[in-house]
């Protein structure tokens, strides 16, 4: 006999409301039907009532994790409209901040994972190395959650000490190296949790078009910094960690390797940072009428911005936001198939999905 | 890696690709929205997005369909005169979400495939989103 389970939209195991139907026969999911819209703010609405200062503010809040890369996404559509080029500092300095993010993001999901998993001590260890990297963020910008960083042709705030941010960083990484990733994956608590659980196989994430760690833990090996680089990837050498199981362990490993790759990156972003100015300076920016894209590998994916100007306007005619979790959230439907009841919510989890970002 | 000619070639089209602001156009008036998601199936290129704009004094839409092909952005513009279009998502399966978002958030139909709710609930009316009402 089937049943219907509803899960959501306020649930202990959700960090964001949503909802999803499992349809269950005994313990065994056979199907399931995603609800979201809980978190809609109208943000795409909004950003055409605000000038091309305003809508920088506005859009660094469509997410709470990944607000920098929002901003980043929007000012380097912005510039191509304005015909604005950052001079190479600023470049460097989204760079720094784009991987802190990164890092910042992958250690927090890491934590989660790790409650869901029942390793509430991996639990508070993730998390004290997510307040070091918070540390880091507030010491760059003042800000622990919108950094307010970049602007139109530029950044807002220089990185004073390059030096000292680099010594976190490799405190962090170590600590990375000594304990995280050792346990997420050799341990046999993460693995009995996470093998061969939630799988999504390398067809179904091509034909569901999903992104970021979700892709490349089912062997698909995507990473825009790679492919369309951006800020100044094109002049830092790093690898994109691929998986083929397609299973959380995958997931989880993808993530695990990819803070080590962040940590690279930020070791020669930090040493390298050119000298120079941080924006293109006081320019009066004119707004070419038409559409800009711009896309950027954010920690859970790809982000495009579709930004759209009228003529001789001060506000957007449209902005319009495809987040990564938008691409990877209809997925969960195929990997919860088969799985069983109490695995869901650690299925779900495991592509590190945004709510606040995919209803805007 | 597969130019961008011989997608040209594959959907019987010889209008030149135009890099314009971060992305590849093709700006062939007469291409079939479904042909093209056939040719970027078959090439293997991976669906992004559609972005609606509500052209001014109610003249119908422009949906922006966008797909990446090894790194590259390829962007195909249609003009929607009514409020619909043929969907692809019987082609396409990532196009699921955004065809919904589309037809919930402006009131564009995509023809040929069924709707749940996906932003809003059941009963809920369409368009009231993004769409401008009034002028």
């Amino acid at each position: 006999m089937s049943y219907k389970i509803p899960m959501g939209p306020y649930h202990p195991a959700l960090e964001e409301p949503y909802k999803l139907d499992l349809i269950c026969e005994g313990e065994t999911v056979s199907d399931a039907k995603l609800h979201i819209g809980f978190n809609f703010r109208g943000i795409e609405h909004l950003a055409e009532t605000r000038n091309y200062i305003q809508v920088i503010a506005l859009m660094e809040r469509v997410c709470g994790i990944c607000s920098n890369i929002h901003t980043l996404t929007l000012c380097q559509a912005m510039e191509k409209l304005t015909g604005q080029t950052p001079p190479p500092r600023a470049l460097y300095i989204r760079t720094i901040m784009a991987e802190l993010e990164r890092l910042h993001s992958h250690v927090l999901w890491a934590g989660i994972a790790a409650k869901l998993m029942g390793f509430k001590t991996m639990f508070m260890t993730c998390f004290e190395l997510r307040e070091k990297v918070m540390d880091i963020l507030q010491a760059i910008s003042g800000n622990r959650v919108n950094y307010s960083m970049n602007k139109i042709g530029g950044v807002n705030r220089d990185i004073d000490d390059p030096l000292a941010v680099l010594k976190m960083v490799e405190a962090l990484e170590a600590e990375m190296g000594r304990t995280v990733i050792p346990i997420f994956t050799t341990s046999s608590t993460a693995r009995s949790r996470c093998a061969g659980i939630g799988v999504l196989t390398h067809e179904k994430a091509v034909s569901c078009g999903v992104v970021g760690p979700t892709a490349r833990a089912s062997g698909v090996a995507q990473d825009l910094r790679r492919a369309a680089p951006y800020a100044a990837y094109a002049e830092m050498e790093f690898s994109t960690p691929v998986e083929q199981a397609g299973d959380v362990r995958a997931r989880l490993l993808v993530r695990a390797l990819e803070i080590m790759e962040s940590c690279h990156i930020l070791r020669q972003a930090l040493s390298k940072l050119p000298p120079g100015e941080l924006d293109a300076g006081d320019v009066k920016l004119v707004f070419a009428t038409g559409t800009a894209t711009s896309r950027v590998e954010a920690p859970r994916g790809e982000v495009m911005y579709s930004v759209s100007w009228k003529e001789n306007s001060r506000t957007p005619r449209r902005v319009h936001v495809r987040t990564p979790t938008f691409a990877n959230m209809p997925a969960i439907r195929w990997m919860v198939l088969g799985a069983r009841l109490a695995d869901t919510p650690l299925i779900q989890a495991s592509i590190d999905p945004c709510y606040s970002c995919t209803d805007r | 890696m597969i130019s961008l000619e011989e997608i040209s070639m594959q959907l019987g089209t010889a209008d030149a690709w135009i890099e314009s602001r971060g992305a590849y156009w093709l700006a062939a008036t007469e291409l079939n929205v479904r042909d093209v998601a056939r040719v970027m199936s078959a090439v293997h290129a991976r669906f992004i997005t559609i972005t609606a704009y509500q052209q001014p004094d109610e003249d119908g839409f422009r949906l922006e369909y966008h797909w990446d092909l090894d790194g590259r952005l390829l962007g195909f513009a249609f003009s929607v005169s009514g409020n619909s279009i043929d969907s692809i998502y019987d082609i396409c399966e990532g196009v699921d979400w955004i065809e919904r978002e589309v037809h919930e958030g402006f009131g564009v139909d995509f023809l040929g495939r069924e709707y749940e709710p996906l932003l809003m609930r059941e009963g809920d009316t369409l368009g009231v989103n993004l769409r401008e009402v009034s002028k």
